[in-house]
């Protein structure tokens, strides 16, 4: 018998049974996976992203294919925050974590999604999705400049009292500087990486796979750059990071977790296997147990660099 | 069967019991699946591209979604048949997928055909792949009227299912864009024809390329008759949460072809805007 491991994290307030969630916009709301899997299992669900008002999202083709991942661009479909509060939240088991998602095109709207979902008791915390275009920058991410990534972080804190997480933008020069941005900002956690900006043509048509044009890529092929900006993340600051970008097996996320992630979110592998988080959930506890772990926390960040030279 | 009475979907990593070629570059996949709850016609399955090994695949990546075609055996061991034709790289792993081989499987999942009322005859037409989400509801459809099947595809060979509708003794027409079976042409040519002759049929079902369910679809409205299709798309997870299969719905915004679908009234899709 393998002795007992405490699976247990806080991610910057939140307190997750095991530190695997599953990440915004690959796990609908929650209740769309209660067929396959029991969702009290999981550490918690970072739900679809909301806006302040519903969104219809982008025509198709949304998605495609690539090697060993996908490209997506389905702009921001969603119930709206008041919809996901009404119908969407009770269909959750109360023992389960919901993460709220945040994703707006200006920094006021996003306050007031924020401030909306502050107070309502499912809700255990936020996460603001800083990948969106910002529409009066010329549609430049918000999480690709520091000065804008601080402004917004900063708005979403005078907002809320919630736990309050930033989905970091992978398409940057210095990850770091960002995660000490939103650091100095007030935020509670990290969570990286979203998509990454891509591309991909039909040779047929000698037009972008998606009607969007440019899309954001997941999956296994990313998951090696996700570790490097998790590990650089994690090393500039001292809240907590949630590392994202491709696991699909628990030996993806315990890399992840050695390299400084406190949790980890398991986003498009959810797609291909509904039970891949409670998979993963359950092979990190058979790692930490196998290697002398009493506390899956106790394996962050234990990552032995080469020594120079 | 109601909606209601639907059966919830499942995962499992199914044994392959069969796997073989039917002629052009269509197979015949049959799986074990233990706790299978069965299909209403019209549902579908997504399958992972190929064998699961012991290592993990992830290129290609993304699981397929394919039409129930049937489902056999009895409540002790209940098996799933899926005709498929090999179109790329995923469907080419699952066409050198191996008896004793699993292959994951989750479902059986979507919105099913609307069944024909008693006594009502049903007119049934298949394209190529789409010959596939039709059996099922030919069977059904049989047990409350007289069923017409019409079945269409490039050549012979590439009439998947034939001889199984045949021996449904429903009745059976056939046509192929090259005159190797049936009618040379295609097999909406045989819908107006049918359409003229049975003025008994309210519902035609269709499923198959979308110029052959559009034009289906047309061909129907111009005779007052409602039509059903079942969409095709690609989709990531076949369950509603990817949102990646969206069409767009005739009134505005969109349909998830997973979700609210695959089984659509064609005059709830804005045809000109598929892709």
């Amino acid at each position: 018998m393998s002795p007992r491991v405490d699976p247990s994290v806080d991610l910057g307030g939140i307190r997750l049974r095991n530190p695997v969630l599953t990440a915004s916009g690959t796990f609908g709301y929650g209740s769309e996976l209660a067929p396959f899997i029991d969702l009290r299992r999981l550490g918690g669900i970072v739900a679809k992203s909301l806006t302040l008002e519903p969104r219809q999202g982008n025509p198709p083709p949304r998605i495609a294919e690539t090697p060993a991942g996908m490209l997506n661009a389905i702009g921001l479909e969603n119930v709206g925050v008041d919809a996901f509060i009404a119908e969407k939240l009770p269909l959750l088991p109360a023992e389960l974590p919901v993460i709220a998602s945040v994703f707006e095109t200006e920094i006021d709207r996003y306050a007031e999604v924020c401030k909306r979902l502050t107070g309502v008791p499912r809700v255990a915390g936020l996460e603001l999705n800083a990948s969106c275009p910002h529409v009066k920058s010329g549609g430049i991410e918000f999480g690709q400049r520091p000065a804008l990534l601080a402004e917004l972080v900063r708005a979403a804190r005078a907002a809320t009292s919630l736990p309050l997480l930033v989905k970091l933008s992978p398409n940057v020069t210095d990850i770091g500087e960002m995660a000490r941005v939103c650091e100095g900002e007030g935020a509670d956690g990290l969570s990286l990486i979203n998509t990454l900006q891509a591309l991909d043509v039909d040779l047929a048509t000698r037009r972008p796979v998606l009607r969007n044009g440019l899309g954001g890529l997941s999956g296994p092929a990313i998951r090696p750059v996700a570790l490097r900006m998790v590990w650089q993340a994690a090393r500039a600051v001292r809240i907590p990071v949630c590392g994202i970008g491709g696991i699909v097996s628990a030996e993806d996320a315990l890399k992840f977790l050695i390299c400084g992630a406190r949790a980890v979110q398991v986003g498009t592998a959810n797609y291909l296997n509904p039970a891949a988080a409670l998979e993963v959930a359950d092979g990190i506890e058979a790692y930490a147990a196998a290697h002398g772990f009493a506390r899956v926390a106790d394996l962050v960040g234990t990552l032995e660099w080469p020594e120079r030279g | 069967m109601s909606e209601a009475a639907l059966a919830g979907p499942l995962r499992l990593d199914a044994e392959v019991l069969d796997n073989r070629p039917e002629g052009g570059q269509s197979f015949r996949l049959r799986l074990a699946a233990p706790g299978w709850p069965g299909a209403a016609p019209g549902q579908f399955v997504m399958l992972s591209p190929g064998a699961r090994g012991a290592a993990e695949r992830h290129d290609p990546l993304l699981p397929r979604p394919m039409a129930v075609y049937r489902t056999l055996g009895g409540e002790g061991a209940p098996a799933v048949e899926i005709l498929y034709k090999v179109m790329g790289r995923g469907t080419q792993l699952l066409a050198e997928t191996r008896a004793g081989e699993r292959v994951r499987m989750v479902g059986p999942l979507g919105a099913p055909f609307p069944l024909p009322r008693a006594g009502e005859r049903a007119l049934l037409v298949g394209g190529g792949t789409g010959i596939a989400s039709l059996y099922e509801l030919a069977l059904r459809a049989r047990e409350r009227g007289p069923v017409e099947v019409l079945l269409g595809a490039r050549s012979a060979a590439d009439l998947m299912g034939r001889a199984d509708f045949a021996a449904l003794g429903v009745g059976l027409r056939v046509a192929t864009e090259d005159g190797s079976a049936g009618a040379r042409g295609l097999v909406t040519e045989l819908l107006e024809v049918a359409l003229a002759e049975a003025a008994d049929a309210p519902l035609v079902y269709a499923c198959g390329p979308t110029p052959m369910m559009r034009r289906a679809a047309a061909l129907a409205a111009a005779r007052g008759r409602r039509c059903v299709v079942s969409l095709e798309n690609h989709m990531a997870c076949g369950f509603g949460v990817c949102l990646g299969c969206a069409v767009p719905r005739a009134g505005g915004g969109f349909a998830l072809v997973c979700r609210d679908g695959p089984v659509l009234d064609a005059g709830a899709v804005a045809w000109a805007g598929l892709p």
